[in-house]
């Protein structure tokens, strides 16, 4: 999409629940089509967000705008979005059809174009000609479909999907992630999903937003979110990662435990923080030959437990018994090829573009100093920034 | 870009919605405040003044503590109320354990027999125990003490009376289990009086802490059984009415009124508390147990069922026994001379068909208004601090003693000042009396009812656009329409059994049946006093038999999504 007006706008939206902080300035912006997810642990503040959109929680502070119209006082009934809720809420004493007409009947249409809409959304989500059952004699799965097709039935502008799949048991909840994306597709039209489910967010959005304590913590691409983690508590919460606290002795090495190790970037000015390196980057090597140290962060380490995880093998190795152990995952080929045996010490390298540090917040001016950083920066930026790439 | 954009919430554009919902809001809490709040602040101001309307201090208290005849009531109505509770309580923990826990066999049986004194009025127990108990009393050589009319007379009554409210809280409690606490005992090997010490009792622990005190406020509120059989043994409840009606003391009355409000008051409030905690104990992921058969605890427990059953259903047979009989204990022959309701005091059978009447438009107004307030605290969003308030006085029916209301009433409605003062006397101000007395009970059926139903229903009707009132109609009536069918037949029940709040309410047009009761009693003609309550429990028992029909015949009809 080309259009320079995203279809959304969120300014300095802030909301709290007596002392406790829902919102804290949140500002986002949102392309029509575009498909996002609001990925966080629970009492991030995601799902107060969709509820601020929807009208259904009403912000102290903020403004938010719907295709050119401020929208921020106006009550759910004058907004324009569907919503689909976790636990369905299909009327239980109407059927199907009556449950997906629930919105058409005040538009007034025609009885038989009603009708028609409502066979070809059931057409849509697969699941004709069950319009005279009761959402009692369906299965979760496709109750959740009535769901969304009721959400759809009155073509609004703005879907909002309130952690629509966590009800489910894991095989439909793969099963409905693609109808719900082909859907999106088909009707090109603006959604938001609450998620607490990293899978679920990498793969379904165009974006991620993942919120922390009420803030955004890191706006990207799936890809971007996953590989450039912007701070600690992404590079937590999606994915696994090794994250190991350090000691910044100068510019270019560390202390980690009690090793001291050269590392292959240049670090910023501060006394300590988290190295950090995704489990599947590190590579296993035979010896420390061969490898530059300007590209690479070469460890010796301990190997103490080999996982069988299916696809790959998962190695604990451990480093210094002061730190947490490092984990490595390696394709079952390679682990074949190699043998490594436990208790054998193994020599392994992590290249340069897949190592992060995260400077840690100093106690003092903690509060102050990152505010400052992030109005001047992009937030992706600043873990760039660190890694150097 | 400065840090923070201030907004501060502008008024939210408002639509017709929103303020036909702050128009029911605003109805509901008018309604509630005229109807509770305000009667009951005037006549706290009453016990403040004297005869001539004159502020007058605590005179009115100190007097009446410096009077022992007047004060020895308290301890009088605390004793009853003691004994009572501590009779019901735990018989009906025996009964309900027996009810969920044993293999005992006839546990439908048992559980119907014991919900029958729901249906009496509470001047049924008493006569009753005239007719055992009193001076020509079948049962007379029985009794251990000198006589039935006194607190022994006034304890067995409530006793019959309270039986079935205990045990319904009981029940509840005791059905509340979870089956792997059981089997994680058992493999410990744990001996089965430890199982029930550490086990059993805990879980149970708030729902008879909940229980003894809503049978001690029932009982030492209770009007009817001690108006009866109380002989010259005084309560505070029957003072009351001794002060009012005997005196024409109506200060007096309402000193008595406030000091028979606080145990009542404070009992609510320890309750309230209770009831909060109670309900974060029970995970939801809770397995219910199954009851073992074990054959000597089970015919223990039937026997004392049977026993129990027995009691309420003697006290029932006599009552109705008695009514038949000619002229107890002179001519036994049974006719149906005692119905001739015309010949007696208490305004015959008009009064019967008054009660009809009133209790018809209470089941059916007091249904809507009920179901419209708890709606409206539940499930809608404006006006949070408002819906707060209707939620509390919606509770506060519950410690407001009948007759205190019935008191109330008078000084509210009776004020020449009152813009409603027109409604005095009429048939409107006994339904709008027995709605508020029997507030909290409906409102709490219907509240928990509205609660099983997804929350996020209006959000999705709001979302398509479809008003509030659209759902409601066609969503959460359905949905809720069981309770709201239980609501009915409450407050109908009620209606027809009541005396206390009623007793200084009625005008010589409106007399009602149960009322009648009391005066036939009165004026010494107990068989037919007797016979018109038996006709009481009789409708009532009519009226709970049509509702399950109806309720049945509408819920096959309606609730076909029910069925899977």
């Amino acid at each position: 999409m080309n259009t320079p007006t995203p279809y959304l706008r969120i300014q300095h939206l802030r909301k709290s629940f007596g002392s406790f902080i829902a919102l804290d300035d949140i500002s986002l912006e949102i392309k029509e089509g575009e498909f996002i997810c609001f990925l966080g642990p629970s009492g991030c503040g995601k799902t107060t967000l969709l509820r601020a959109i929807a009208g259904l929680e009403q912000q102290e502070q903020g403004r938010i705008v719907q295709a050119g119209q401020d929208i921020s006082t106006l009550p759910p009934q004058q907004r324009d979005f569907g919503i689909v809720f976790q636990s369905y809420a299909l009327f239980p004493n109407l059927t199907v059809s009556e449950n997906i007409a629930y919105g058409l009947a005040n538009m007034r249409l025609p009885r038989r174009e009603r009708r028609q809409r409502v066979e070809a959304l059931l057409e849509q989500i697969h699941l004709p000609g069950i319009g005279d059952k009761f959402p009692g004699q369906l299965s979760g799965g496709q109750q959740q479909r009535v769901a969304l097709a009721r959400a759809l039935a009155t073509e609004p502008g703005l879907l909002l999907l309130d952690e629509p799949l966590s009800a489910l048991d894991a095989r439909v909840r793969l099963h409905l992630r693609n109808e719900i994306c082909a859907l999106q597709r088909k009707f090109g039209i603006t959604t938001i999903m609450v998620t607490h489910d990293q899978d679920e967010a990498l793969t379904m959005a165009d974006r991620i937003v993942v919120m922390d304590h009420g803030r955004i913590a890191q706006v990207g691409t799936p890809e971007e979110v996953y590989r450039q983690p912007a701070t600690e508590f992404v590079a937590r919460f999606v994915g696994s990662m090794n994250l190991m606290p350090a000691e910044v002795l100068d510019h270019c090495s560390l202390m980690l435990g009690s090793r001291e190790v050269k590392v292959p970037m240049t670090l910023p000015v501060c006394e300590r923080g988290t190295l950090g390196f995704r489990p599947e980057c590190a590579q296993l090597q035979s010896a420390p030959f061969g490898l530059s140290s300007d590209h690479n962060l070469v460890l010796q380490a301990r190997l103490d437990h080999v996982h069988f995880m299916g696809a790959f093998v998962r190695l604990e190795m451990m480093l210094d018994e002061e730190l947490p152990p490092i984990h490595m995952d390696l394709p079952v080929e390679q682990m074949s090829s190699l043998k490594p045996s436990v208790g054998e010490s193994l020599w392994l390298s992590v290249p340069r573009e897949a190592l992060k540090f995260y400077p840690a917040e100093s106690p003092g001016h903690g509060e102050v100093l990152p505010r400052s950083i992030e109005a001047d920066l992009p937030q992706d930026m600043a873990a760039m920034q660190v890694t150097g790439a | 870009m400065p840090a923070t954009l201030s907004l501060t919430s502008s008024p939210r554009a408002l639509n017709t919605e929103t303020w036909l919902q702050r128009l029911i809001v605003a109805g509901g809490l008018c309604f509630l405040l005229a109807a509770l709040l305000m009667p009951l602040l005037t006549m706290l101001v009453k016990s403040l003044q004297n005869a001539a309307g004159e502020f007058a201090g605590l005179s009115n208290f100190i007097e009446y503590f410096s009077n022992p005849a007047l004060t020895r009531s308290i301890l009088n109505s605390l004793n009853i109320a003691f004994w009572t509770t501590v009779i019901v309580v735990s018989t009906a923990f025996v009964f309900a354990y027996a009810l969920t826990r044993s293999g005992m066999v006839a546990k439908r049986g048992f559980r119907l027999l014991s919900m029958l004194p729901l249906f009496a009025p509470s001047l049924l127990p008493a006569l009753s125990m005239i007719y055992l108990f009193g001076n020509q009393g079948i049962l007379r050589d029985w009794l251990p003490v000198d006589s039935i009319y006194g607190p022994v007379g006034i304890v067995m009554g409530l006793s019959f009376w309270a039986f079935p409210h205990a045990l319904m809280i009981l029940i509840t409690a005791f059905s509340n289990s979870d089956a792997r606490l059981y089997e994680a005992a058992r493999s410990m090997k744990t001996p089965s009086w430890r199982v029930f010490l550490t086990v059993t009792l805990p879980s149970v622990r708030y729902g008879l802490i909940n229980t003894i005190f809503v049978i001690f406020t029932l009982t030492i509120t209770d009007f009817g059984v001690a108006k009866v059989i109380g002989g010259q043994y005084n309560v505070l409840a029957t003072d009351i009415y001794k002060q009012v009606v005997g005196q024409q003391n109506f200060q007096m009355g309402a000193v008595v009124s406030v000091i028979l409000l606080l145990p009542a008051l404070i009992s609510f409030a320890v309750e309230r508390r209770v009831q909060r905690q109670q309900s974060a104990q029970l995970s939801s992921r809770a397995v219910p147990m199954t009851p073992q058969k074990s054959p000597l605890r089970d015919a223990l427990l039937a026997l004392f069922c049977a026993l129990v059953c027995g009691f309420l259903l003697l006290v029932i047979g006599m009552a109705v026994y008695a009514s038949f009989i000619t002229f107890w204990p002179y001519n036994m022959a049974l006719s149906f001379n005692n119905y001739r309701f015309d010949m007696m005091d208490g305004g015959g059978w008009a009064s019967y068909f008054n009660s009809l009447q009133m209790s018809a438009w209470t089941a059916f107004i007091g249904t809507a208004i009920v179901f419209l307030i708890a709606y409206m605290s539940e499930k809608i969003k404006p006006m949070p601090l408002a819906r707060r308030l209707l939620q509390l006085l919606a509770m506060l029916p519950m410690a407001v003693p009948g007759i205190v209301l019935g008191l109330a009433y008078i000084f509210f409605f009776n004020h020449p000042q009152n813009p409603f003062n027109a409604i005095y006397g009429t048939m409107f101000i006994l339904v709008l009396n027995t709605l508020v007395h029997f507030y909290t009970v409906c409102h709490l059926t219907a509240v928990t009812s509205l609660k099983q139903i997804d929350s996020e229903f209006e959000a999705v009707s709001a979302s398509l656009k479809v008003p509030f009132y659209t759902t409601l109609r066609r969503v959460t009536l359905p949905l809720a329409l069981p309770s709201v069918l239980d609501i009915s037949v409450y407050l109908f029940v009620n209606a027809m059994t009541t005396v206390s709040a009623v007793v200084f309410l009625y005008s010589s047009e409106t007399t009602l049946a149960s009322v009648a009761v009391m005066h036939m009693d009165e004026a010494g003609d107990i068989a037919p006093a007797a016979a018109m309550a038996v006709l009481l429990m009789l409708t009532s028992l009519v009226a709970k038999g049509l509702h399950w029909l109806i309720s049945h015949q509408i819920l096959q009809r309606t609730q076909r999504w029910r069925q899977r």
